[in-house]
């Protein structure tokens, strides 16, 4: 009698004998080693490994049968494990990246594309509708004009220089859209980040800002974001991000230009910026071209005015410095959350 | 009744159905059929799922469902089950759910 399969799950922390079999799984798959994914999925039959899904956060991916099982049923049984285990841990509405050729075989997991980056990766969510009621949502909130603008930004914190290319932007279009990264994964709280930018731009009259979301520079849409440390920037994931935008985002809201400022510093947000305009402007699409706007940093001494700046002197406690570069409503966030550390440290001799 | 947590029942496998519930943000029924055999059954599916949540006298909730090819009662049983995850109800009051 044939062995029969057996599906079980493993955390990332407690895989050992398995490692080297899914290695060897995703490899017949093309298919790397991810070391984001949090929980596999695996199929064994009798001691073989024969299939696995992974699970980072809410994004499914490392999803891999070896190719003598392919086209039998197990790809329905792994995918209704996969979606059982998510749910277990809380992800109701779950993102997937594959090859364009593959999609179709996602769909029978209840799958729907939402963009793809041609010959590279399709970016899909669980859901036949989500997108169309964020952008209902985004509907709602359009105003008039023939020149609109965009920015997204993470503002961690909001400085002198979001506020210098929101005004050049504002200026320039009838309408200006802000995007607050939603993400916490900074040094700022969403909410924090998402206050302080409000309060720094509520004097310009024609500008709305928005909250951010999964589909805006997140997680699932965007992982390279989060990952500064390790400077490897996909360009895969770009082009999914700028997709969502093209062709979601932006039509809803009737957005015909991204503002961005020029980034000398950070090389990920560079590679951003210098991606976008092949993704918004000259890539194929059934969207319209969004202008992409590259806009010098403002300086101050010398050097250009960034958050990342801001939160270096705060290693240093160096708050004189800071309040140079961020308008007033930041500078009393961080002396409220940092001015008594600061005293504490002076009390015990440690001045920077 | 009306969908307050997201639940899910079923599988995707052959001859079953997957049914996802979640709340409503403008407190509407709003349901999604995809099928495999959408050509020939979709009409009849769309009639068991909206008489199975008149049964259940569903007033507001998001209704996916990803139909393998199950039958009437599969259909019935697996959107009964997600409904009730889905509205945490307690007590059962089974000549419903005939």
């Amino acid at each position: 009698m044939p062995a029969e399969l057996e599906f079980y799950t493993v955390d990332d922390g407690e895989l050992s004998q398995e490692r080297e079999q899914i290695k060897r799984l995703l490899s017949e798959s093309d298919l790397g080693w991810d070391s984001r994914v949090e929980t596999f999925v695996f199929c064994k039959k009798g001691a073989q490994l024969i299939a696995c899904a992974g699970l980072d956060r809410d994004v499914v991916k490392c999803v891999a049968i070896s190719p003598a099982f392919r086209g039998s049923s197990l790809s329905l049984q792994l995918g209704s494990e996969l979606l059982k285990v998510a749910l277990e841990r809380g992800h109701f509405h779950l993102f997937l990246y594959t090859r364009p050729e593959n999609a179709v075989l996602f769909r029978g997991w209840g799958f729907y594309p939402l963009v793809e980056a041609p010959d590279r990766v399709t970016l899909m969510e669980n859901s036949p509708i989500a997108i169309q009621q964020y952008c209902k949502d985004l509907q709602a909130l359009r105003r008039p004009g023939g020149k609109i603008g965009c920015i997204v930004m993470n503002a961690n914190p909001f400085t002198l220089g979001h506020r210098y290319l929101a005004e050049i932007a504002a200026e320039a279009c009838d309408w200006l859209h802000v995007f607050i990264v939603r993400e916490d994964a900074s040094m700022f709280t969403y909410t924090e980040r998402y206050e302080l930018a409000s309060q720094g731009l509520s004097d310009i009259r024609n500008i709305t800002v928005h909250h951010g979301s999964e589909y805006i520079i997140s997680r699932a849409t965007f992982p390279g974001y989060f990952l500064k440390g390790e400077c490897t920037v996909d360009q895969c994931y770009t082009a999914v991000d700028l997709l969502l935008f093209r062709e979601y985002i932006a039509p809803a809201l009737e957005i015909t230009h991204r503002y961005v400022g020029t980034e000398p510093i950070c090389p990920i947000t560079n590679k951003y910026n210098q991606d976008m305009k092949f993704w918004l402007e000259a890539a194929n699409s059934r969207s319209l071209s969004i202008e992409v706007v590259e806009v010098p940093r403002i300086t101050r001494h010398g050097s250009p005015i960034s958050a990342s700046e801001v939160r270096r002197l705060l290693q240093n406690m160096d708050l004189r410095k800071i309040k140079e570069l961020v308008p007033e409503s930041t500078m009393n966030l961080l002396i409220s959350r940092f001015g008594d550390q600061r005293k504490s440290e002076m009390t015990h001799g440690v001045e920077h | 009744m009306r969908i307050i947590t997201e639940a899910v029942a079923g599988t995707l496998e052959s001859s079953d159905l997957l049914v996802k519930v979640s709340p409503s943000r403008d407190k509407t029924l709003e349901i999604h059929v995809a099928s495999d055999v959408m050509e020939q059954f979709g009409a009849q599916i769309r009639r068991v799922v909206d008489d199975t949540l008149k049964g259940l006298a569903v007033s507001d909730g998001l209704i996916v469902i990803e139909d393998k090819g199950a039958l009437d009662y599969a259909i019935r049983a697996r959107v009964q089950a997600a409904v009730l995850r889905g509205a945490a109800c307690e007590e059962l009051r089974w000549e419903q759910l005939s």
